[in-house]
């Protein structure tokens, strides 16, 4: 082979992979620069699915936010939520009731569920296993049922407020999930027999992108990616909120940190956050979820309709937004991808002064070509999918 | 190659951290390698999903016409949960006109910027009452996120669970007037108890 190319001088090809590509989940560019099939040169080229989030952020009041961070990574609106709130929360310096916190991590990890089978679904459909996808999507869909029940959308869930919440869990809840969870369980094990030992899947993943753990950590990996490489670094262990250090749950951790490590750290990922949803839904108390201070929380509906003071305030708070005093914060949540943080600067306005996110898989993409330097062009297709980069909250 | 496990968070011991190696078979055996074996494994679990979805085509459960995941719609539709968020609607009273008092909360609090209203007043029922003389929804703008509703001081609009025909091939068109969001309250009740119900003073922390 290398004598053939000595006589034989071959050019390097440079190929546009994207910005629509089906692996390109949200919309990015790569520009591979090849070697017969081998990549020399790797460029990824973001920023197709810039809105301006930081912007728009600073152009409206604290409240109307929300719905924007359900927009950064779609597939687990609610981590976003909780993780918005839970910064201007610590802006505020205010405490929520426990119910509440229970309701926000129940929330959480059934994202996190949506999330981590929509990714191993779909990198399972990009290398040919269309079952599994199926099994998985039905399963996401069940769990989106139930999302949908609580918050009364399936992707733009808008539902977590400053110091409360939109609504109570409804009333049949638990047996929902005992039922959901039953079935995800089937699914889950049917798809880990079609996969995990599959020869052709583990042909395409396995020693592909490996990401060694000192490397992991300089370049900022965070979640899935960085525990498969070997790190047990989990925000929801090592610097708890909400009532994470209450649950009984296990890091799963990789070895070699190559794309057949992050897929099974996805998969018992599931299985863990299955666990923290049932031990909350047992553990949970009873009680308000909202927090009574009409300058941050709305008012109950019942205050508004009946008293003029409060209605009156009421349109205050609506219109001018609630004001936290001048400062800055910075609060992280274990997003679906890793550190999902949010740091905010307030000037004692109705608005943020800035809203700054850091996005988990921003660090992951930037790392592609480390990882993909020197493979083959197929390799691009599972190395992508794994580190799941989302468009809406990397280019925001 | 693989890694030792000496990274520690911090001052966290591992024991709190509970690390748990989920990397399995490392090499194939061989008969996993040999393929076949899996293959036919693969295939019963293929075979199991069909045939549970055939039977469930042929012995459908009474009052169903089949037993699968699947919806054929626009034949049959979801029901959907009360929380569900379709588009919004004013609530219209009894006699035609709309509870709204135009007092433009919606308007301010709209994160898309999607309902704009002018405001009048009209005599009813001898007394004056403020009114929206035009309540413009710019359906292509609204994102359905609801705060519309929780913020209306009148329980004047709300989240309806209409889903259906709402894109169309010109955005002009999807600018509703007035008249195309107003909804009679008794089809709403359901709606507006719930609200009553998820914003009610029990949900507050008592002081
Ligand atoms: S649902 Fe949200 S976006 Fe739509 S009109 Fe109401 S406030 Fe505006
Ligand atoms: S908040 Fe309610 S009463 Fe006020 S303008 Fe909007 S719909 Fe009308």
């Amino acid at each position: 082979m290398s004598d053939l190319k000595k006589t034989l001088p071959t050019e390097y090809m440079v190929l546009n992979m994207g910005p629509s590509h089906p692996v390109t989940h949200g919309t990015v560019k790569f520009l591979v620069t090849l070697d017969g099939e081998t990549i020399v040169d790797f460029v990824v080229d973001i920023g197709y699915l810039h809105r301006g989030f930081e912007k728009m952020c600073e152009n409206s009041t604290w409240e109307q936010v929300f719905p924007y961070t359900d927009r950064l990574n779609y597939v687990p609106p609610m981590i976003n939520n909780v993780g918005y709130a839970l910064a201007v929360e610590k802006l505020l310096g205010i405490d929520v009731p426990e119910r509440n916190k229970y309701i926000r991590v129940i929330a959480s990890e059934l994202s996190r569920i949506s999330d981590h089978l929509t990714n191993v679904a779909a990198s399972g459909l990009e290398l040919g296993a269309f079952t599994a996808f199926l099994y998985f999507v039905e399963a996401r869909e069940l769990v989106w049922d139930m999302l949908e029940s609580l918050c009364g959308a399936r992707l733009t869930s808008n539902y977590v407020r400053i110091g409360g919440l939109k609504n109570d869990l409804p009333e049949d809840f638990k047996d929902q999930t005992t039922a959901v969870f039953k079935r995800c369980r089937e699914l889950w094990s049917d798809v880990d027999k079609l996969l995990t030992k599959n020869r052709i899947f583990i042909d395409r993943v396995r020693d592909v992108g490996i990401m060694p753990p000192d490397e992991a950590i300089a370049w900022g990996f965070t979640g899935p990616c960085l525990r498969a490489s070997g790190v047990p670094y989990d925000v929801r262990k090592a610097n708890p909120y909400l009532v994470y250090d209450r649950m009984d749950f296990e890091i799963p951790i990789g070895e070699k940190g190559d794309n057949f490590d992050r897929y099974l750290v996805r998969m018992e990922e599931i299985i863990q956050s299955m666990r923290i949803v049932e031990q909350a839904l047992k553990e949970i108390p009873s009680g308000p979820i909202n927090v009574d201070m009409p300058e941050y929380r709305w008012q109950s509906k019942d205050d508004i309709y009946n008293k003029i003071e409060s209605l009156i305030f009421h349109f205050k708070t609506v219109t001018e937004g609630i004001k936290p005093p001048p400062g800055e914060v910075y609060f992280a949540v274990e997003g679906t991808n890793g550190e999902l943080g949010f740091y905010l600067v307030s000037d004692g306005r109705g608005k943020p002064y800035k809203c700054r996110v850091r996005p988990p898989c921003f660090p992951l993409t930037a790392a592609m070509p480390r990882m993909i330097k020197g493979s083959l062009i197929a390799d691009v297709v599972p190395t992508f999918d794994m580190i799941n980069m989302i468009g809406g909250e990397c280019d925001r | 190659m693989s890694y030792e496990l000496n990274y520690t968070i911090g001052s966290i011991p591992l024991e709190k951290l509970k690390p748990k190696k989920v990397r399995k078979n490392i090499e194939l055996t061989l008969w996993e390698r040999l393929y076949i074996p899996e293959i036919v494994r693969g295939m019963i679990i293929t075979t199991r999903h069909f045939v549970q979805n055939m039977a469930g085509f042929i012995f459908p459960p009474n009052g169903k016409k089949r037993r699968v995941f699947t919806v054929y719609y626009p034949e049959e539709k979801l029901t959907i949960p009360i929380a569900y968020r379709g588009r919004p609607v004013l609530v219209m009273r009894e006699d035609g006109t709309e509870r709204c008092v135009a007092c433009g909360l919606c308007e301010s609090i709209c994160p898309a910027f999607a309902i704009s209203i002018v405001g009048g007043e009209r005599r009813r029922e001898n007394e004056m009452e403020r009114y929206p003389v035009t309540y413009t929804l710019d359906m292509s703008r609204c994102v359905y996120c609801g705060f519309c509703e929780e913020v209306c001081p009148k329980e004047a609009i709300a989240m309806s669970d209409e889903y259906e025909e709402l894109a169309e091939r010109d955005r002009n068109r999807m600018i509703y007037p007035k008249e195309k969001l107003l909804v009679s309250e008794k089809r709403l009740k359901n709606r507006i108890d719930y609200v009553r119900k998820i914003y009610s003073k029990n949900n507050y922390n008592a002081k």
